[in-house]
């Protein structure tokens, strides 16, 4: 059956892996996530989670000392649309070996391009002309800014690697020279850009920002906020891990996109006081379905330390489970292993979809609020994620009866695992020890009556 | 340090169940299978250091040439105490436990103590004047504890040669 299944997946994963686009999204994504997690940090501080927090820092600094730090995460939360375009733009010129950066800024010109200049402002009744709505430049701009992104490099490329570039002569600073170079693929970014603003214009959408978000965005991220959805996400991730390959990594770059938007809209609710839209944010997924690493590990390592006997086992726990707090368990899927060991493979999968479907139904009834969107690192501890993640104690007490129940389902299973090694462990120093041999006996021992 | 030598069955032993009962005479120079159950019991200069084994259907087909070679390999091996069991309520076994357990306490000076339940009744009638039988609960009964001390308390006190007259009757058969 692992054969077949392998079969199956590996080329699934070797083709998801090495296709540039979803590479380029990834790490895309990457460029960001640093000043998403500070930001993160900003924005905790000004919406700590704890009653009268706001009103305590007030009598120091007085009101509205939370726009001292909302300034800060505004400025990334808000234009994270125009950032993964030009992020993703760069990504992928570089993999495919293009003026990277030339390219990037020309994607970043065609999004602005495409970007309504219109605002409707409260008590004016014509809308002010000229102005950047950052509506249009955050969250609801993702999805838009992959595809610039890529529509922008490709002709970039295309204009570049045909030669089609103004060439200085020799002596000329290199600087300079590939400033003119990338003048003639930036027009045609440009140009093509320009048109389509045109076209656009002439529909009812207006624009493309607007076309996108209704026919693409709100399907796709409907189609995301799923529980089924979350099922395959799960699955994906843990069968992946199985065979060696970087689960999340792969399955990221399909899902990420689209949780992405679930937990900035959950952000945007969340700073606004509105209700809080989404549960399969990033957040949830990182701190009520695998915490403590894909499969949910944390439950595992605690049950190699508390009651594996095998050496082997034991030591691997102990090393295990200082990163496995916070949500590294590189240790055990290549220590232990998971990869390709077929005794865990039913808990490393059973554990993460066991918590997806408790956590859904726990949120879904109220029992621990919707995460608020904020971007929390994901190796902040269990316990910590779940209080910061939703602002609610209970929260917290929820993430420690899953990582309970974790260890129940992964108990039988290591305890299977131990007892092979024990008995290999047995066996190898059994091999050492002195045997005694009865043949050894001569009449001199016997006659000893 | 106290270097003790305990015989085992195949089962005691960790070397399989009853399918097992032909596994020949053997031994190792480790303290196998049941033998860690003395473990907490031991104070720190005293240590099972040998373990011989034999199944019981072999020891069945071959009773005397079993406890002769079991004796000879001990007074050979010349350990400062040997524990024949726990044999529990296997009778077969309590058998090699007190047969073997008797050459050697007839035949040489190593202090040597058996141990099995009142199960074993007629082995216990057969071999109770020959080798000092310590009382010891059934598979699963109650009391092992209290029995894995005596044996290493009338172990103890037959190496240092002191007096069992308060163990004989309560504890020993």
């Amino acid at each position: 059956m692992f054969n077949k299944l392998e079969k199956v997946l590996m080329p699934a994963a070797t083709k998801l892996g090495s296709n540039r686009i979803l590479i380029a999204i990834r790490d895309g994504f990457l460029i960001t996530t640093p000043l998403i997690i500070v930001a993160s940090i900003f924005l905790l501080i000004a919406n700590f989670p704890i009653p009268g927090w706001s009103e305590f820092w007030a009598n120091y600094f007085g009101n509205g000392w939370e726009s001292w730090f909302t300034n800060v995460s505004r400025a990334v939360f808000n234009t994270v649309g125009f950032f993964t375009c030009f992020s993703t733009a760069y990504a992928y010129a570089r993999q495919i070996k293009s003026d990277a950066i030339q390219a990037a800024a020309s994607a970043l010109v065609a999004f602005l391009i495409l970007t309504p200049t219109k605002m409707i402002v409260d008590g004016l009744k014509e809308p002010v002309d000229g102005v950047l709505d950052m509506e249009y430049l955050g969250t609801n701009g993702i999805f838009l800014g992959l595809i610039v992104a890529f529509i922008a490099v490709i002709i970039y490329d295309f204009v570049y690697k045909r030669g089609w570039t103004i060439k200085m002569p020799d002596g000329v600073p290199p600087a300079v020279a590939q400033s003119f170079e990338a003048l003639i693929p930036s027009a045609f970014v440009i140009m093509v850009f320009f048109f389509i603003r045109i076209l656009f214009g002439m529909t009812g959408f207006e624009t493309l920002h607007n076309f996108i978000y209704q026919i693409l965005q709100v399907p796709l991220k409907g189609a995301g906020n799923t529980l089924m959805a979350q099922i395959i996400y799960g699955f994906a991730c843990t069968i992946f891990w199985f065979f060696g390959i970087n689960g999340p990594a792969v399955a990221n770059s399909v899902f990420a996109p689209i949780t992405k938007v679930l937990t900035m809209e959950n952000l945007d609710a969340f700073q606004n006081g509105h209700k809080l839209p989404n549960i399969f944010t990033d957040p949830f997924s990182n701190f009520f379905t695998n915490f403590g690493g894909g499969g949910s590990t944390l439950s595992l390592v605690i049950v190699m330390l508390l009651v594996c006997k095998s050496e082997r086992i034991k030591q691997l726990g102990k090393l295990a489970i200082v990163p496995g707090f916070f949500g590294i368990n590189e240790p055990i899927i290549f220590g232990l292993p998971i990869v390709l060991n077929p005794i865990l493979l039913v808990p490393f999968n059973l554990v993460p979809l066991i918590n997806l479907l408790l956590s859904t139904l726990v949120t879904k009834i109220g029992i621990i609020p919707y995460t608020n969107g904020v971007a929390l690192p994901w190796t902040t501890p269990i316990g910590f994620s779940g209080y910061l993640s939703t602002g609610s104690l209970w929260a917290s007490v929820y993430q420690i009866l899953l990582l309970i129940l974790g260890c129940l389902i992964y108990y039988p299973f290591i305890k299977t695992l131990d007892k092979q090694y024990l008995k290999e462990e047995h066996d190898a120093k059994m091999e050492k020890v002195e045997n005694i041999s009865f043949d050894d006996l001569t009449n001199d021992d016997l006659n000893f009556i | 340090m106290m270097e003790i030598l305990i015989v085992l069955d195949q089962i005691q032993a960790g070397l399989g169940g009853t399918e097992h009962g032909d596994l020949p005479l053997g031994g190792k120079k480790i303290a196998l299978g049941a033998a860690d159950m003395f473990d907490k019991y031991l104070n720190k200069d005293e240590k099972i250091t040998t373990t011989l084994f034999c199944g019981d259907e072999y020891y069945m087909k071959n009773k005397n040439e079993v406890s002769l070679k079991l004796a000879a390999m001990i007074n050979k091996l010349k350990p400062d105490a040997v524990i024949c069991g726990p044999a529990f309520h296997y009778v077969e076994y309590a058998e090699m436990c007190a047969q073997t357990g008797a050459i050697v306490s007839e035949k040489t000076n190593i202090p040597v103590v058996a141990a099995m339940s009142k199960e074993c009744s007629d082995v216990i009638k057969e071999y109770s004047n020959k080798v000092d039988i310590v009382k010891m609960p059934r598979k699963g009964g109650t009391g092992l504890s209290e029995s894995l001390q005596d044996i290493i308390d009338v172990c103890r006190k037959k190496v240092n040669g002191d007096d069992l007259n308060e163990f004989k009757e309560i504890k020993i058969y």
